[in-house]
């Protein structure tokens, strides 16, 4: 053998051992191949993740949810459980960036499971990872079309706004049936905002009511005038927003300050009593379609009122908060009844994850937003359903979503059209 | 017809007020120093959120110091004025911390970049910690006595956007005429025009500069006092987004033209309302697309003067 190749042989060899050691490292250091502990070890706690928009312009859901969360902790804290969880929080921010971060971040720590992110829009971007590795998500409010359908790992307790959205146009047809013209606004470059605006499209077409204006507005806009200037030429006796809740309570205070004085129907993005400081008087009498209401009487609603009473004296809990409560809620009995059964018994962290998937996605759950179950795909099956109608104090300070009506959906089957 | 046009000029004219503002505020320090001040964006939101706790306004939840507030309530034009001066100030100090330094040791302008978009960071930062990072709006009774909207010659504007555009046009005024006719003013542009013969005249240079500083911020922050009043503060980063406009009306008026940042303002503000309705999610492209033309006809910007090298 030459010089040259023994000398090639040799770096090769080295080569080889180097990758293998590093392959062998990197198995050991994933951590979906470490063993749970028994729930009664040292170290028997398990993790899970949260990833919520506490900063940017979603930061108002993010507060929101993060209440939820520390709600549905106390609540789950007083049953005693048998295994303990530990909720790591990370702030997903309002990008997708800052979500694929805390995605990764928590997902190298070893999160059992994973609630958020906060934005249809950063689920896009980070799900996808989370489904990579292998680690059940349970969105908590994300409406858009598509979020379960990222992948088998990826489910949410959001209802899509497919269901959801028309509810409110109905009401608003109810309330005048000879309404004609129908103006919308959305955020053309937001997928929850994008996505809601085409089933408000849908259902104002099916109910004969093209819109005369469709104004596309930016996530970062939040001076109106231009495009209010613009759809009141067109007269409008409804309009219909799908934005986030920062920019739509500007439009709408900005809508009633140019004189606009027809009904306004509004998507889940305003979901949050975070909107009313910014519209003040102006929200009164908008209407809005609801996955909650507070006027459902079960017990856990009770309970969840009650113990978000605690600290909002003034206030009712809003959809996002109790959305963000039955997404730990789910996941929390999931795991307790895994538990029960010793389902995490000799397995690691990856099998115990695919034992969390098969497990929530099994159960039916008591919650805030009623009886709950998934289908096979991740998506909710829920029946109830509200109409709201926003009505503030005289002051401008405060508010309340109130009860208009309830409808049951029948969520359990695939919509027949994706939009 | 007449009320359409009306209507956009109004509308682009007090978003272009706006952009003026700060962009005058870019081109005072562009034309002491030859570098542009990164944490302008920064201040116009301290400003904004400095005019909100004057007026009375307290902490969010989510801040540093939850619902804690001054003990003063001021009404809106004094509160704005106060807050403009305090930010002023806030510009001082980011002069101190990010631009002298490099001043002393005759650093590349490149650097100055670099510092002061670092001291801008800092700054909304800060903001993020102390007040949260979610939105503000001012209270209802901010402009109590003023109507919602008020109609001219058929063209509807809300009464805040004519305040916006009254203030704006009454900075931009008292500033042309005291740059034009206060012995300060004069020395200013003594100093941006030729530092050394200045010096040699017996001007202090670096108080100059340090004026221009302060009279930068102090614009910035009745920007974003303005912009709070008219469309809330949606977070410490509303600035940002402000200041890039600023920047880019800098650049279109002609860097260090005092006409050509409220000329390029305004043609901003007015490119903006002109965008057909149909194409208004894509409003910010197509008035960077004008800058585009703008520059690429006249490098130099609308008013600012071509550069001849000698060789």
């Amino acid at each position: 053998m030459h010089h040259r190749q023994r000398g090639a042989l040799r770096l090769s060899a080295v080569l080889a051992t180097g990758l293998g050691l590093v392959a062998v490292l990197g198995a050991q250091a994933d951590p979906a191949s470490r063993p749970v502990p028994a729930a009664s070890a040292a170290d028997g706690t398990l993790q899970l993740g949260a990833v919520l928009a506490l900063t940017g312009n979603a930061n108002l859901y993010g507060q929101d949810q993060r209440q939820g969360i520390a709600l549905a902790r106390q609540w789950a804290a007083g049953l005693k459980p048998q295994r303990s969880l530990h909720l790591q929080l990370e702030d997903g921010g309002s990008d997708e960036a800052t979500a694929i971060g805390a995605f990764n971040l928590l997902i190298r720590q070893g999160v059992l499971a994973l609630i958020g992110p906060t934005l249809s829009q950063q689920s896009f971007a980070a799900a996808p990872i989370a489904q990579r590795h292998g680690v059940p998500v349970v969105a908590p409010s994300n409406t858009a079309t598509g979020i379960p359908q990222i992948g088998t790992f990826i489910n949410r307790v959001s209802a899509q706004s497919s269901v959801i959205a028309p509810l409110a146009i109905a009401e608003a047809v109810r309330r005048d049936p000879k309404l004609q013209r129908v103006a919308v606004f959305f955020t053309h470059d937001d997928a929850y905002s994008t996505a809601e605006a085409k089933i408000f499209q849908q259902a104002l077409n099916d109910r004969g009511l093209p819109p005369v204006s469709v104004q596309r507005t930016q996530l970062s806009d939040n001076d109106f005038q231009i495009p209010i200037t613009a759809v009141l030429q067109t007269r409008p006796e409804l309009v219909v927003m799908s934005m986030q809740a920062v920019a739509g309570g500007n439009l709408i205070r900005q809508l009633r300050e140019l004189g606009y004085r027809g009904q306004i129907v509004v998507g889940n993005g305003f979901n949050t009593a975070n909107i009313y400081p910014i519209c003040q008087r102006w929200c009164d009498g908008i209407l809005i379609a609801q996955a909650y209401s507070p006027e459902l009487n079960t017990p856990i609603n009770q309970t969840f009122q009650q113990l978000f009473a605690r600290t909002n004296p003034d206030q009712s809990p809003s959809q996002i908060t109790a959305q963000a409560w039955t997404a730990y809620q789910v996941l929390f009995e999931a795991v307790q009844r895994l538990e029960q059964r010793n389902g995490f018994q000799g397995r690691n962290l990856g099998q115990a994850r695919d034992a969390v998937l098969e497990e929530l996605l099994q159960g039916s759950y008591e919650t805030p937003l009623g009886l709950i179950r998934f289908r096979s795909d991740g998506e909710v099956v829920q029946e109830h359903f509200y109409v709201a109608e926003v009505q503030m104090e005289p002051d401008g300070r405060n508010g309340r979503f109130a009860l208009v009506s309830s409808t049951t959906v029948d969520t359990s089957k695939p919509p027949t059209t994706q939009q | 017809m007449i009320e359409v046009l009306l209507q956009t000029l109004l509308n682009g004219a007090a978003s272009g007020g706006v952009y003026a503002l700060v962009a005058l505020g870019y081109t005072l320090v562009f034309s002491v120093l030859g570098v542009i001040n990164f944490a302008l964006g920064a201040l116009f939101s301290l400003g904004g959120y400095l005019t909100y706790l004057l007026m009375g306004g307290s902490i969010g939840n989510n801040g540093g110091l939850p619902g804690w507030g001054l003990p003063i309530g001021l009404p809106f034009l004094p509160a704005l004025l106060l807050a403009a001066g305090l930010t002023g100030l806030a510009s001082l100090a980011v002069e101190r911390l990010a631009f002298a330094p490099l001043r002393r040791r005759n650093a590349e302008s490149l650097l100055y970049l670099i510092t002061s978009l670092g001291a801008g960071l800092v700054l909304v930062n800060l903001l993020q910690m102390l007040m949260g990072a979610e939105g503000y709006s001012f209270p209802t009774a901010a402009l109590a006595g003023l109507p919602d909207a008020v109609t001219i010659a058929g063209a509807r504007i809300r009464s805040v956007q004519l305040l916006l555009l009254g203030v704006c046009g009454a900075a931009v005024i008292v500033l042309t005429l005291w740059l034009e006719k206060s012995r300060t003013g004069r020395a200013l542009k003594a100093v941006a025009e030729d530092p050394t013969t200045a010096k040699l005249l017996g001007i202090n240079s670096d108080a100059m500069l340090r004026l221009a500083f302060a009279i930068s911020g102090a614009l910035a922050g009745l920007g974003g006092g303005l912009i709070g009043v008219s469309i809330s503060l949606p977070g410490p980063y509303v600035g940002v987004s402000y200041g890039l406009k600023g920047l880019a009306v800098l650049v279109l008026g002609g860097l260090g033209s005092v006409p050509g940042a409220i000329a390029g303002g305004l043609l901003m503000g007015l490119a903006e309302a002109m965008v057909p309705t149909e194409a208004s999610g894509w409003r910010d492209a197509l008035a960077f697309a004008i800058l585009f033309i703008v520059l690429l006809i006249r490098p130099s910007g609308l008013l600012g003067q071509r550069v001849v090298d000698k060789v």
